[in-house]
């Protein structure tokens, strides 16, 4: 992605889906991430190790547009959390790479319900 | 036990300040209530401090809005509820913080009161033990809502105030004891967070949610300590935040930010640079771009040497002066320097129009909210009005009998000591304070205002905004009409000859002076055409002639 003089360095999308995953688990209000693959309908919890499972990227002309699939705790505002985890993972992305993150979608698959 | 428990409802109904030493030992839904208000004004004392510290997760500057706009919609809920059960506030606080979270310290900040509430569901007060059970919560729920909680932060200060909490309760049944403690246990999690979280200590900053809980519980103390929140010289100086000391000693001189962008830039060289140039500086970045803050008399010298290094953006240069200015002004609602109190009783007037408010203000009212017919102000701004004058006691005169309520509320509200003394109009009010004694009581003068407002007579001209028939008189729509002491009595086809009309319907003759409060629609020259025409009718009596500029009513006439 970046050419220097010494060579080629080259991120792969599964390193930026980890960086991407580390991120969000740390924004509030994310309880879990969830199996992108909706094909089958059936939405997935993802392990911890599984999490950049969650996460898809696309790359085109240097910039980046990031799809995010997470399950949020019931009972938190989701379009704030939706929002902080837009914010944290644009400046995440932005700050490693140093490439322009251009979207970042969220869509939340489930809630958690962790007290009544 | 028991028997304590009856016998300290009292001690909450108490005002704090009154017997600021007497134990508290319940706290019920009205005591909650002003709990929240106090941290949320000394919240809203602290924003900007709190967003200079914000570095974690994104630096965007906005812990201390976000936190106080999340406070605001939570005390919105409860802000005129009369409810007594704390388990019910505590639910309606934790609704309003839900509906309003903004930020990411927001959403936490949701969390703690969402957790603190079902702690208390069913509770009419609560006592020490409850009250540490409820905070012990609060933290578990906070940190239910996240999959890996970030030691440094909030969620840390949550955690580490309600373990004291639990502690100070097991030896105090002193609501205000424990609260100390918590303040304290609080304090040192904010100190400790750079430790815990190496970006905080990077940038040399303590965590900005951490110090906005710390704040908001530091402003619940002040109440519980009997300590007013409102603005006052004395408590700007002691503000004592770790990292930062807004208001200066130095004066105010000019906020100054600005982001460089440039390749290789040197964080440590420019922050040792940028702290050479003023107080309060604050350098957070990275080589590619770095955020500056600070204070300096001199807002060119950083800006030069921010452009030497690269390119700059969002640069901000403001007056701090003006802001200190301002930021004390949008206490009383509009433009006016809060007047030192003549006495230790303050008056907070509520008056329509430019002129109305000068006259007000020129006979020594401490504040004046803008409002009147159709345009009552809320409780809130009246409230903020009492809050904001030096005076622990004060006289609300509502002008209006619209806003008589919005009055009252705020009195419930306050912890002051309020009294409202119930003027309908507004030579009522200019009556009532120019009877304010300064070396009478609270209850005297609130006795005296109130006999005053009475031998005054009142003459409002405005026009019929639907066709009625009203105390026998009956009008179209579009008229002119002259209400004598607030009803209808007289109908005209122009304001003059309506105004002299309703004179008529009045003991005018009996009085000696006839004062002309001329509204914003209508002109200089004819109100002195109008006080031409009353001296013809009344060669007796004296006419003063007023700029009101209030909207609504072309005159108001007080005939004293």
């Amino acid at each position: 992605m970046e050419q220097t003089t010494l060579g080629k360095v080259e991120v792969s999308l599964t390193a930026i889906a980890h960086l991407v995953s580390q991120a969000v688990v740390e924004c509030y209000g994310v309880v879990g991430m969830a199996n992108k693959d909706l094909a089958s309908g059936i939405v997935q919890i993802l392990q911890p190790a599984s999490h950049p499972r969650g996460v898809d990227i696309e790359i085109e002309d240097d910039c980046i547009t990031i799809d995010l699939y997470v399950v949020i705790e019931y009972g938190t505002r989701i379009a704030t959390v939706a929002r902080n985890v837009q914010d944290v993972v644009k400046y995440t992305v932005e700050k490693a790479l140093g490439v322009q993150v251009v979207a970042v979608n969220v869509h939340v698959q489930d809630l958690r319900i962790s007290i009544d | 036990m028991t028997d304590e428990r009856t016998r300290s409802k009292e001690a909450l109904d108490i005002s704090p300040r009154e017997n600021p030493d007497a134990p508290i030992l319940l706290c019920d839904g009205r005591g909650l209530k002003r709990l929240i208000r106090f941290g949320l004004a000394w919240l809203e004392r602290h924003q900007e401090a709190i967003n200079a510290l914000n570095v974690y997760p994104v630096p965007d500057g906005d812990t201390g809005t976000n936190m106080l706009l999340t406070m605001q919609s939570a005390y919105q809920e409860i802000h005129d509820s009369p409810e007594e059960e704390v388990g019910v506030i505590a639910q309606k606080v934790a609704h309003g913080a839900l509906m309003g979270a903004r930020g990411n310290s927001g959403v936490i900040l949701s969390q703690i009161f969402r957790g603190f509430a079902r702690s208390l569901e069913k509770v009419q007060a609560f006592d020490t033990v409850q009250f540490a059970a409820a905070l012990r919560e609060a933290a578990t729920t906070a940190y239910k809502g996240v999959i890996k909680p970030v030691e440094g932060t909030i969620l840390t200060v949550a955690r580490e105030l309600a373990e004291a909490s639990v502690t100070a309760a097991a030896s105090s049944q002193d609501l205000r004891y424990v609260l100390e403690h918590v303040v304290h246990a609080a304090q040192e999690s904010v100190a400790r967070t750079p430790t815990l979280l190496p970006v905080l200590a990077e940038a040399g900053v303590v965590d900005a949610g951490g110090q906005g809980l710390l704040v908001i519980l530091e402003g619940m103390l002040r109440y519980a300590k009997g300590e007013p929140v409102s603005i006052d010289s004395e408590l700007a100086a002691a503000v004592d935040l770790h990292a930062l000391h807004p208001e200066g000693e130095e004066g105010y001189g000019y906020d100054i930010q600005f982001i460089v962008h440039g390749e290789g830039l040197q964080v440590e060289e420019i922050r040792e640079t940028i702290a050479s140039m003023g107080d309060c500086a604050l350098v957070v970045g990275d080589s590619r771009a770095v955020k500056v803050h600070v204070h300096s008399p001199e807002p060119g010298t950083p800006i030069n040497y921010g452009t030497s290094l690269g390119s700059l953006s969002r640069v901000i240069v403001e007056n701090m002066q003006e802001q200190y200015q301002d930021f004390i002004l949008s206490k009383a609602q509009r433009p006016t320097v809060p007047a030192e109190p003549l006495s230790g009783i303050g008056t907070v007037v509520v008056a329509p129009g430019p002129g109305l408010t000068k006259v007000f203000e020129s006979l020594g009212a401490s504040a004046v909210v803008s409002g009147g017919q159709t345009m009552n102000p809320s409780t809130e701004s009246i409230l903020n009005a009492i809050e904001s004058i030096a005076s622990d006691e004060v006289i609300v005169l509502p002008n209006n009998k619209n806003i008589v309520l919005a009055a009252q509320q705020a009195q419930t509200l306050s912890a002051k000591r309020v009294e409202v003394v119930r003027t309908v109009t507004v030579p009522q009010g200019i009556s009532a304070l120019l009877s304010l004694n300064y070396q009478a009581d609270l209850a005297t003068n609130a006795r005296v205002m109130t006999e005053a407002a009475k031998v005054v007579e009142t003459v409002e001209i405005t026009q019929a905004i639907r066709s009625v028939q009203i105390d026998g008189v009956s009008v179209e729509e579009g008229e002119f009409i002259g209400l004598v002491n607030g009803k209808l009595r007289v109908r005209g086809d122009s304001p003059n000859q309506t105004t002299i009309s309703a004179l008529r319907e009045t003991d005018a003759k009996a009085y000696e002076i006839i004062t002309v409060y001329y509204g914003e629609s209508i002109s200089p020259e004819e109100a002195e055409q109008l006080a031409d025409q009353i001296e013809k009718q009344f060669p007796e009596q004296e006419v003063e002639v007023v700029d009101g500029g209030q909207p609504h009513y072309y005159y108001i006439l007080s005939v004293e």
